[in-house]
Parts: structure tokens; sequence; C-alpha cells
């Protein structure tokens, strides 16, 4: 039996709707499942088999909303959270200030040395942070720096290289005659940057900040390692990662879960306003490298 | 020529002004980056212990020899001393040989068990004198191959599905980036609890729903099922940002040149691997390198799910660091994970057959 050139159509749509389906529940699932243990009990976590949405012995649903209010009203992840905005938030401005000064000399200006140190901060983007771990320590704690300042600064490791190259990429597209207009107007040089093409940037800048805000939200190697000495200093990564930890019962998963949500979704609405600069950051961060 | 003198003095400015500019990243990487690196190498050849008064004494490549020493030792067989025939097991029926422990060297330094093998009929182990670091670059590696090919896999046929038209096609690019924004510690949190080992967990509660177990599956103690659970949960929130990448690949790839296709009657196998790979495959590359050199690196996912049951290279390097406070140690493994990174980026450049720009 052959069939008909339309069915086979419809058919091949079903199936590639079918894919559709799967891919969208794969991506999304473990999140769900995430918010769905958020709101049980930890009664309601040990049921067996463990429900698709919180039940009560009845069957009913019965959402409980106790995991939120007690990580609300544990001092060590509110604080955690404050680290992590202050820590990420002051690393992006540095990062994107002093990676802009330097994109602007490698994109726009003509010096002797650009070659090479276009390639060193290439070069830069690849490199394995756990490989200076051990030197970095030492230099931090020989520095003495507040914690939270010495992961500002190390941070900038991946950071600086990354906004660097990407804002290149983004002041080589500005065309040259706006600069020399300027010049011939009698602005210097600095004043070219900072009051005409900065602007101009402005968009790259968003993008780019927000890919290194996400990074820095993100770092758990090091966070680990430096606020090993100041427990307060912790950031969201390390005290999730530790959640309950230091307590001898079994772990509290629902509140584990209800702090995994809080930090999460902020990040994924801030990702899905900027879907498509974000997309286009990242490329032009890795493709064009 | 007053002109002239004074274009060289601007472009003397500009020159003035670009080293200007350059100065304070180059500040901070040489303090955060170039020195550190400097002060690894170097620290790798000494015994340094963190915080400690004892003087350092320069130690030669100890370090690196206490943590890559192997050797290879044959096992002889335990002979029935009546009979003088090969002795088996009576239980399982495999022959069975001398304890590793008796072969493998104690002196100067012990050497102990990391596996063994057959060859030749001849039964061998493998020893090494940190099998536990050994064991780590095992698993560093094999992650990052299977990690790196699945996503890749992945990554390129959800591109494929997202980059074709249909209903809805920009909210599903939106859901892709829903693992990518997911903080890694976050992630491997969630799969945790889904992995419980009862049939609260996710897991666990789906195979004894379909019979596949008994519902009591600790994925993250068993042995064997340890790396591919660290494989998975990197898969997953890594894959979207491979897709993203080699998306961005097929965009550049002009509609004319598939109608050109279409038209000479190709096949859609055909399409794909002659136009479709070939032309996606300088954006293919990029993102393996990335992908490739990241997971040579892989700390996250190891720290959190196996803590000190098992080692990623990374995770040992934090072990010996923060654990044992042995900086001579933690900066030799540094600087072997550096090497390895090298080696690979330098393997990729050269199959890439491409110079940057």
């Amino acid at each position: 039996m052959k069939m008909s050139k339309k069915a086979k159509r419809s058919v091949g749509k079903t199936l590639f709707y079918i894919l559709i389906i799967f891919i969208f529940i794969y991506m999304l699932f473990p999140f769900y499942w995430a918010v769905n243990s958020s709101f049980k009990s930890e009664d309601q976590l040990m049921m067996t088999p463990a429900t698709w949405v919180p039940r009560d012995t009845q069957g009913n649903f019965a959402p409980y909303f106790q995991n939120y209010i007690a990580v609300f009203q544990d001092g060590q992840f509110v604080r955690a959270i404050w680290n992590s905005t202050l820590v990420a938030g002051l690393t992006t401005l540095f990062a994107l200030s002093i990676g802009s000064f330097a994109a602007f000399a490698l994109g726009k200006l003509r010096f002797r040395g650009r070659k090479p140190s276009l390639y060193l901060i290439l070069a830069m983007t690849m490199f394995p942070q756990v490989t200076v771990l051990a030197g970095l320590y030492a230099v931090i704690t020989t520095l003495n720096l507040p914690t939270h300042l010495s992961m500002i600064l190390s941070y900038m490791i991946f950071t600086l290289p990354f906004t660097t190259w990407v804002m290149t990429a983004f002041f080589k597209k500005l065309p040259t005659e706006i600069m020399q207009s300027a010049w011939v107007d009698g602005a210097s040089p600095f004043q070219t940057f900072y009051m005409i093409l900065l602007p101009l940037t402005a968009p790259a800048l968003v993008t780019t900040g927000l890919l290194a805000f996400i990074a820095a939200w993100n770092e758990y190697l090091f966070a680990l390692t430096f606020t090993s000495i100041d427990p307060s200093a912790r950031t969201i990564p390390v005290a999730i990662s530790l959640f309950g930890g230091s307590v001898a019962r079994q772990e509290p998963f629902g509140e584990i879960m209800a702090a995994a949500v809080v930090v999460t979704i902020p990040v994924v609405l801030l990702v899905l306003i900027f879907q498509r600069k974000i997309v286009a950051g990242l490329t032009a961060g890795a493709v064009k490298g | 020529m007053a002109k002239a003198s004074k274009m060289s003095r601007l472009s003397k400015n500009e020159q003035r002004l670009a080293y200007r500019l350059l100065l304070p990243s180059f500040i901070i990487l040489a303090v955060i980056a170039f020195y550190p690196l400097f002060q690894v190498f170097y620290t790798s050849f000494t015994d340094r212990v963190f915080a400690s008064q004892r003087e350092v004494q320069f130690v030669g490549f100890d370090n690196y020899f206490s943590l890559l020493g192997m050797t290879i030792a044959e096992l002889p067989p335990i002979i029935d001393e009546e009979t003088g025939e090969h002795l088996r097991d009576p239980n399982t029926g495999e022959y069975l040989y001398e304890r590793p422990i008796r072969v493998l060297p104690r002196q100067p330094v012990r050497y102990r068990e990391v596996s063994q093998f057959s060859w030749f009929g001849k039964r061998y182990v493998f020893g090494a004198r940190d099998p536990i670091f050994i064991d780590a670059i095992g698993n560093t590696l094999v992650f990052t191959f299977f990690s790196v090919i699945l996503e890749t896999l992945l990554g390129l046929g959800i591109a494929m599905v997202v980059h074709s038209h249909f209903k809805g096609r920009g909210a599903m690019r939106a859901v892709m980036l829903v693992p990518w924004a997911v903080i890694t510690v976050v992630s491997a949190r969630i799969w945790q609890w889904m992995l419980t080992p009862s049939r609260a967990g996710f897991f666990n509660m789906i195979m004894s729903h379909l019979g596949l177990s008994d519902g009591q599956t600790a994925f993250l103690t068993v042995e064997a099922m340890q790396m591919p659970v660290m494989i998975a949960v990197d898969v997953w929130k890594t894959t979207p940002f491979m897709a993203l990448l080699i998306l961005a690949g097929l965009q550049t790839i002009p509609g004319e040149l598939y109608e050109a296709c279409q038209v000479d009657g190709a096949s859609k196998l055909r399409r794909f691997f002659s136009i479709t790979l070939p032309m996606v495959k300088p954006a293919l590359f990029v993102a393996l390198i990335f992908r490739t050199l990241d997971a040579l690196r892989v700390f996250d996912v190891f720290q959190v799910l196996l803590g000190n049951r098992r080692y990623s290279m990374a995770s040992y390097n934090y072990f010996q660091l923060i654990g044992n406070r042995n900086m001579g140690l933690a900066s030799a493994i540094g600087v072997i994970i550096f090497i390895f990174i090298f080696v690979f980026a330098i393997l990729y450049i050269r199959a890439m057959g491409v110079d940057e720009e």
C-alpha cells in the first residue's frame, strides 16, 4: 500500500511536532521538577512514588509554601544573594569599563603591537582558570584583600578577556569616519571615545555585560576556594552546594529546590528579555573568535 | 610638509593613547593571570604547604613523579601445589591470580592498583603512585570525550529543528536558553535530587514504574553509574549552548543554495552532507574547541555530585589545595591540566587547518 503524498507529509509533520515537544520537555523538565519539589513538605518529598504535583495523603493537590519562607528566613542564603549580586555586579562594571578601554584601542587605534595584544586576549579567553588556582590563592592571601574584592579581582580572569574580545569586534564595525570627523572638529581621541563611540556601542555593552554577569553569577571554583576561610562572603553557588550540609540530618531538598527556583527565575527572565542580544553576543564571542 | 608632521603627531598621540587604554587590562591580567601562572610553575617544583612555617624545599620533579608514576606488573597465576594446575574460583570459575599488592613495587615508594587487564593469556596489573589522580585523568578524558560528542550531535540536531519553520519557533529558541541560564551548581543539585536512591527520586520512580529496576538504584554511589550521570547532567546543561552556536552557523547559509539543490533533485540526506555540514563546519569547530577546553577543566558537577568519592582533574586540584593544603602538589596538578588543554588547543587548530583571522 502506497501512502499518498499528502498523507506522507502530514505523518512527517506529526513526527516533527512530536520531536519538538520532546525537545521542549527535555529542556524544561528538570526545572519543572525543582519547582514541583519546592512546593512539597518533607513528608511529601519522601512520599513514594514521587508525585508529579504536590499532593497530600488523600491525593489532593496540596502545595506547601514553608520552604520559600524558610529560605528567606535563612540569613546565610539571603546574604549569599546579596554577595552574589554585589560580586557579579561589580565584576561586570569593572570588566566592561576596563575592557572597553582596551577594546577601543584594539578595534579603532593604530599602534605598534596591536596584533600580538589581540592574540594574547584571544588566548586568554581560553585560559584554564583552574591552573592558576593555587597561585592566585597565594596572591590573594598575600594582598590580604577583603574576600569580596578578591573574588571580583579574580573573576576578571574570565570576564575581562571575553568583554575585550567581543567589544573589539563591535568597535571594529563602527565607521571610522565618525571618529575622524570628531578629530577634525578638535575633539581629543579620548573625548571621541567617551562621547561618541561609547554611546554608539551601548547595545553591545548591555549584551556583553549580561554575559559577563551570568558568568560571574555562575562561578563556583574560585568562590568555594576563597570563601573557605570567610563563610560570610559565600556566593549563591557556594551556599547552595553547602546547603544543610553542616546539619547531620537528611539534606533539606525542599528548601534547596526553593532556593534553586528563587535564584534561577530572575536570571531566566533577564535572559528571555534579552534573548536576541544574548544569542548575538554569544556568537560574536565564539564564532568570530 | 606641515600636514605630514601634523599626521605623525596625531599618530604618535594615537599610539600613546592606545597604550594608556590597554594598560589597566594588562596590569590586572598580570596580577591575576600571568604572575599566578608563573608562580604555579615555580611552586610545582617545591614542597610548599599552605600557611605553614616550614621552610620550602626545592624538590625537582617529585610532585610530578608522585602524581604520574605508573607501572605495569604481571600477576603470577595461583598454582595448586598438588596438581600443578592453575586454580579457579570455586564459585565463578574464573582463574585466580596473585594479589596485586604482592607484585607492585613498595620500595622506595608504594604503587597501588588502578586496574587489571589480560593480554595474550597473561594477567597484568596497572599500578600507580597516586591511583586517585590517574583515575581523575581518566574520568576527565572520558567525561570530555562523551559529553562533547553527545552535545555536538544533539546540538546539531536541535539546531536544525529550530532552524526550520514552524509555529512557536521563537518560543522554542527562548526555551533553549533556560538550561544555559541555570547556575551549574544549581543544576547539579536539581539532578542530585532527581537521582535520589529511592522512589522519592524522579528517575527511580520512573524506572520502577517501567519495571526497569527495584527503585533503589544509587546512581551516584554505584561506580559504573557515576560517569554516565556526570555526562548526562553536563549534556543537559550545555547542549543548548552548542545548539545556539550551530544555529548561528546555519543562519549564514544562503537559502539559494538549497533551492539550487532542490532543482537538481538531490535528496534530503544528500543536501545535509553536501551543503549543511560543510557550511556549518567552521561554527561547529569553534563550538567544539570551546566545549572541549571547557570540559577538560570540569569542576562544578564533580564537586557537587561526587565530592570526595571520585574526582575530575580540577576537583582533585581543589582537594589537594584546600583539603590537604598541599600547594606544591596542587600546583603540579594545575600545570598538568594546563598542558592537557594546551595540547588539545594546538591539535584542534592544526586539525582545522586555519590560522586565526
